[in-house]
């Protein structure tokens, strides 16, 4: 098992550096629209703007180690037909998907780390006093928030199996995650009853969660209940997945000749 | 290994869509269905070894039917065995046992090249180090593929592309093999390369291989045994020579003279073409000897071919008797 997934790392390692440019222009352009909300927030809010420039870079990170493309792969993969290689070999095609993941974040995760350390030269907002427990609550965080959105994002790509155009409906999802996630705002800026309810569905915990351990913004007990929500959405997304597939391989028409 | 097929049938749902502004609209909001029946009541056996050619017209059922005997399709009804395996299970050992070559399709990453294929494929189907040396050497020297391993997949040719398909197909030594137009879309002489290639990985690893193809050469040159199938029945299974002999009780003669002599050439058979000096004639089968032999001594005869007619004639009678079964 270990072996294979050495095998597929180094074969997503190759592929990445096969399209190189198009790695970059998709890691740059996914950082504009946080941007852009930042210097919005900075503008109504100018005496916080050290908080904001602090909060929307955290963001920045957390998206990107958290992101998940698999809805567009799959969507593409059964559409197309190619899925039914994944389906005749003897390895669950999830793994690829795994494997991918990996790879590109562990590049997102070498270049935005010394790039943040390089503008916390200049930007003061930037410089932080994390305890290293809070450290390895963000870390822990992070993963439970990287591996709800990838099994959230996969289910969604097993839809296709059904449905031949997936990604529109996850479209909307990935509208509804915009707010309830923590992309447009910090949670804390929205009303009331919407960061009640925030706090019952999973968006939260794909982006908000690991970046309010690090603003400090929840304390104690609230972030052992952050962690008992993540653990139940990751619980109940890895059930959802296992039953889309098998039930999506009974109802596949392996399309195309 | 064998394959075991008994009274499958395969049914989809195809939602209908009209063409034209309101009705793709109305379909919008009212979805129908149609059910079709891709694959009905199909039965046969094929033992280890063997190698047979499934024919049909486009939309005859012979993909549906690969793609449940390789697992990736869930028949409505019927039962499979593919090695004593039931492939729908989807079991690990029965993946690693057989392969699946569609010509339209590849299991090649696109942009790297095919070596990085074969490297995954290697430790997926847990194949040891030696074997798979001596595999890929094999299949490197037979396919001519040392210039091709380490260029990126996109770049090749389509033939190309096909040979090293057939490569990340075979690393895994299976058992099993099914190949669904492996020669779509190649010229004539890398068609024929692939051709060779199969027969001899048939004949020398003792592989049992259900080939579909398009081409009536491909059927001819690999397999004895065809299955023909039409809107999903079974139409014939047997020998290609019975099934010729049956449906054509005649032979083309092929007579090349220096002058056409102005005869009722319709005593001898029916006329199919007179050229200039060349006269071709349908013969009934039993006829063929008193006929040449009377040739022969009438006339100046340069050279005499007789051969069966072409498989395409064949394979539309066969279509049409079934029709007119059915």
């Amino acid at each position: 098992m270990l072996h294979k997934y050495v095998v597929l790392l180094r074969m997503k390692y190759v592929e990445m550096f096969a399209y190189q440019l198009a790695t970059i222009v998709w890691m740059t352009g996914a950082m504009v629209q946080p941007l852009i909300t930042m210097l919005v927030w900075m503008n109504i809010y100018p005496e916080q703007e050290e908080a904001f420039i602090f909060y929307f870079a955290v963001l920045i990170f957390v998206e990107r180690m958290t992101s998940a493309w698999d809805v567009w792969e799959l969507e593409r993969e059964i559409r197309e037909g190619t899925f039914s290689y994944q389906i005749v070999r003897p390895f669950h095609p999830i793994h690829w998907a795994i494997a991918e993941n990996f790879v590109y974040k562990a590049l997102f995760f070498v270049i935005l780390l010394p790039v943040w350390g390089i503008l916390a030269v200049f930007v003061p907002a930037l410089r932080f006093q994390l305890s290293t427990l809070q450290v390895l609550l963000f870390l822990a965080a992070l993963i439970v928030a990287a591996a709800i959105r990838f099994l959230f994002s996969y289910s969604f790509g097993l839809l296709g199996f059904w449905i031949t155009k997936v990604t529109a409906v996850y479209g909307m999802f990935e509208a509804i995650s915009l707010f309830l996630s923590g992309r447009i705002a910090p949670l804390s800026l929205l009303p009331p009853l919407i960061q009640k309810i925030s706090l019952y569905l999973p968006f939260r915990y794909m982006i908000g969660f690991p970046i309010e351990i690090v603003t400090g913004s929840i304390q104690g007990t609230a972030v052992m209940y952050g962690f008992v929500g993540a653990m139940s959405w990751l619980l109940f997304f890895m059930i959802v997945l296992s039953l889309l597939w098998k039930a999506g391989l009974k109802k596949n028409q392996a399309v195309g000749g | 290994m064998s394959i075991e097929v008994q009274q499958l049938n395969k049914q989809f749902q195809i939602h209908v869509r009209q063409a034209g502004w309101t009705d793709a609209l109305r379909s919008l909001f009212k979805r129908e269905y149609r059910l079709v029946e891709a694959v009905k009541d199909i039965s046969f056996h094929i033992p280890s070894g063997e190698i047979v050619g499934f024919l049909g017209p486009n939309g005859a059922g012979k993909t549906t039917t690969i793609k449940m005997l390789a697992g990736l399709l869930h028949p409505t009804a019927g039962q499979i065995r593919v090695g004593g395996y039931v492939p729908f299970e989807q079991k690990a050992e029965f993946k690693k046992m057989m392969s699946l070559v569609m010509g339209q399709k590849s299991q090649l990453i696109w942009d790297i090249p095919p070596m990085e294929t074969f490297l995954v494929n290697k430790a997926i189907y847990e194949i040891e180090e030696r074997t798979f040396r001596q595999t890929l050497d094999e299949l490197v020297e037979l396919l001519e593929l040392e210039p091709l391993l380490t260029k990126p997949t996109r770049s090749l040719s389509l033939g190309q592309r096909m040979k090293c398909e057939l490569a990340a197909a075979l690393l895994h030594r299976p058992k099993i093999l099914f190949l669904d137009e492996p020669t779509i879309g190649l010229d004539v002489h890398t068609q024929e390369k692939v051709r060779q290639f199969i027969g001899k990985y048939n004949r020398e690893h003792k592989t049992t291989i259900l080939l579909t193809s398009h081409y009536m050469g491909d059927v001819t040159a690999l397999c004895d045994r065809v299955l023909i199938i039409n809107h999903g029945k079974l139409l014939y299974d047997g020998d290609l020579k019975v099934l010729t002999e049956k449906l054509t009780p005649y032979k083309l003669l092929e007579l090349r003279l220096p002058d056409v002599p102005n005869i009722p050439w319709n005593t001898y058979g029916e006329l199919v073409a007179v050229e200039e000096g060349k006269v071709t004639l349908r013969v009934p089968r039993e006829r063929i000897p008193e006929v040449s032999a009377q040739f022969l001594q009438q006339f100046e005869v340069h050279d005499l071919n007789i051969e069966d007619p072409p498989m395409e004639e064949v394979i539309t009678l066969a279509f049409q008797e079934g029709s007119h079964a059915s």
